[in-house]
């Protein structure tokens, strides 16, 4: 095991940061522990990439404490217990894909053997294809198989399975289960709020630069309205907000999902209401349900 | 010694490597820098020269510049610019890689590829039946070698601040703009006196000078009159690629 001083494996304190005047964090804190994986959850441009690139010390904060494994993040020793999953990031197309790990892996001391890292990834059959020849899903996979290279004792990864299809994804999540079961802390920037109920077991909210909940992913559910019910219904979405127990009203065609605390009461209400009603359908509240829940609480307190 | 942070000699090594592998299997690369020169210097001073020796040994010397412009231009530039664009350089940059790794394979690939390029003119030239002193040689290798350095430079500049289509554009224009008024084809002298004014400021001029003065063709007294403006506009383009480097941050 490498010698670890502090169960923190990445935290940040008080820290401010802009981009040409505009304010994206203000004394931002955040601490990230040995061993979990934190799934950072958010609408584009809250902040979470900041908060990823501040970590790699790709960013430097304008104010506050930026520690990775008690350094530095720009400190060598640092990055060398660390791998990164760009959310943009190219790959040197005339290498082979064992040749491009090969590369990357050589410069960590620890790292892993080449065939590995590719049967880790994956990517064991793909080994002598020139990286300008993989697909898209492929081409991830190698960024991600180029994040493990090092044996780090931390992941980083921004929106890893962004433009995947279902089945990709599993695979990639898969990937990245089994890292975290080997004890590895991870970082995941996502804005899929599936990912980060699949992977992660603490998440962490940010909207408009701040932290607007934060715990496991069942104490964010529940954070909302226990359910919803689906239904399919003449009734205007007004009446509908007004049934005992409806916490709020998404309507999409004839289709209308009502999130409530009261399913019983809801629902008995319903029938009521409306006697052609028959098909219906109701399931614990989904993650992303809660999270636009939380969002919009927010940005309701703040106006 | 660091527990986790591989050592740096490997590194360079291995990237280094690397950087010559990329090079040698993108056609785009090979084709321009190290086919296309000796074929002009066989075409224009061989087949053309009618077997005038002075001629063939004249543009021998010009000629090898004009080979170490096109790796250096685009090998820094576009490559740079590619690498930067698609966040290769990013994850470089976050990984433990020593800082230097990247710029001093960029450079190592530079020359071999350069190296490859002039050897063959040479090769193409004592075939011709040029005949140069082994000290001559030697002076003339000399000067082809540091014309690396000012050509990588100003590529580097325009690679950090400029996208990859860009970048080639750039390097296109640059690359025969600094042969053609240099005086890498024909002589400044022959050319109009609005672009012998201009030459001064450009590398590819003095260099092409200084090979000539290696191979007995221009007069050595003038060294410090070629070597000062090259020592200065390598200076500006050493400046010029220093603070493009942070560009890339945002």
């Amino acid at each position: 095991m490498p010698p670890t001083t502090s169960p923190i494996v990445a935290r940040l304190e008080e820290v401010a940061k802009s981009y040409s005047g505009q304010s994206v964090l203000k004394g931002f804190d955040f601490a990230l522990e040995a061993g979990s994986v934190v799934a950072l959850l958010g609408p584009n441009g809250a902040g979470k990439s900041t908060v990823a690139g501040l970590i790699t010390g790709r960013l430097a904060a304008d104010a506050g404490a930026v520690n990775l494994f008690d350094r530095d993040p720009r400190d060598p020793e640092s990055r060398a217990r660390m791998g990164v999953m760009l959310q943009a990031a190219g790959l040197p197309e005339a290498l082979t894909v064992a040749e491009a790990i090969d590369l990357h892996a050589g410069y960590f001391k620890r790292r892993l053997k080449t065939r590995d890292v590719l049967e880790q990834a994956g990517l064991s059959a793909l080994a002598k294809r020139r990286c300008d020849k993989l697909s898209g899903g492929e081409q991830r996979r190698v960024h991600f198989a180029l994040a493990i290279a090092g044996a780090p004792d931390f992941l980083v990864l921004d929106e890893p399975t962004t433009g995947f299809d279902p089945d990709s994804r599993r695979a990639m999540w898969r990937l990245v289960r089994d890292k975290a079961d080997a004890g590895v802390a991870v970082l995941l920037a996502t804005h899929h709020m599936d990912e980060a109920d699949a992977l992660a077991d603490r998440i962490v909210v940010i909207a408009d630069g701040r932290i607007i909940a934060d715990g496991p992913p069942a104490a964010i559910k529940a954070k909302v309205a226990g359910s919803t019910i689906r239904i399919r219904t003449t009734l205007s979405p007004a009446h509908l907000q007004m049934l005992p127990g409806a916490s709020k009203v998404d309507q999409r065609g004839a289709d209308t999902a009502i999130l409530t605390t009261n399913a019983r009461a809801t629902l008995e209400a319903l029938f009521g209401a409306d006697p052609a009603l028959t098909d219906f359908e109701v399931a614990s509240a989904s993650l992303e349900d809660a999270l636009a829940d939380i969002i919009a609480n927010t940005v309701k307190e703040a106006a | 010694m660091s527990t986790l942070v591989a050592a740096a000699p490997g590194v360079y090594v291995r990237e280094a490597s690397a950087e010559v592998i990329k090079s040698a299997r993108t056609p785009q690369f090979i084709i321009p820098t190290i086919v296309l020169p000796p074929a002009f210097y066989a075409l224009f001073a061989l087949g053309m020269g009618n077997g005038n020796i002075e001629m063939a040994t004249h543009t021998l010397a010009t000629f090898g510049v004009f080979a170490v412009m096109g790796p250096a231009l685009f090998g820094f530039g576009a490559n740079v610019a590619g690498e930067r664009e698609s966040g290769q350089l990013e994850l470089k940059r976050i990984s433990p890689m020593p800082a230097g790794a990247h710029i001093a394979a960029k450079l190592v690939a530079t020359i071999v590829f350069s190296v490859i390029a002039f050897a063959i003119i040479y090769g193409l030239a004592v075939f011709a039946g040029v005949r140069l002193s082994p000290g001559q040689w030697a002076m003339v290798t000399s000067v082809h070698v540091i014309a690396v350095l000012p050509f990588a430079l100003i590529g580097l500049g325009f690679g950090y601040r400029l996208g990859q289509k860009g970048a080639i554009a750039i390097a296109n224009v640059v690359f025969l703009a600094m042969a053609v008024m240099g005086g890498l084809w024909m002589p400044v002298a022959v050319l109009p006196e609005v672009i012998q004014t201009i030459a001064w400021a450009l590398p590819s001029y003095h260099l092409g000078e200084l090979a000539l003065m290696a191979v007995g063709q221009s007069d050595a007294a003038n060294l410090w009159l070629h070597a000062g403006p090259l020592a200065l506009i390598t200076l500006a383009a050493a400046i010029f690629a220093w603070t493009g480097q942070g560009r890339h941050a945002a």
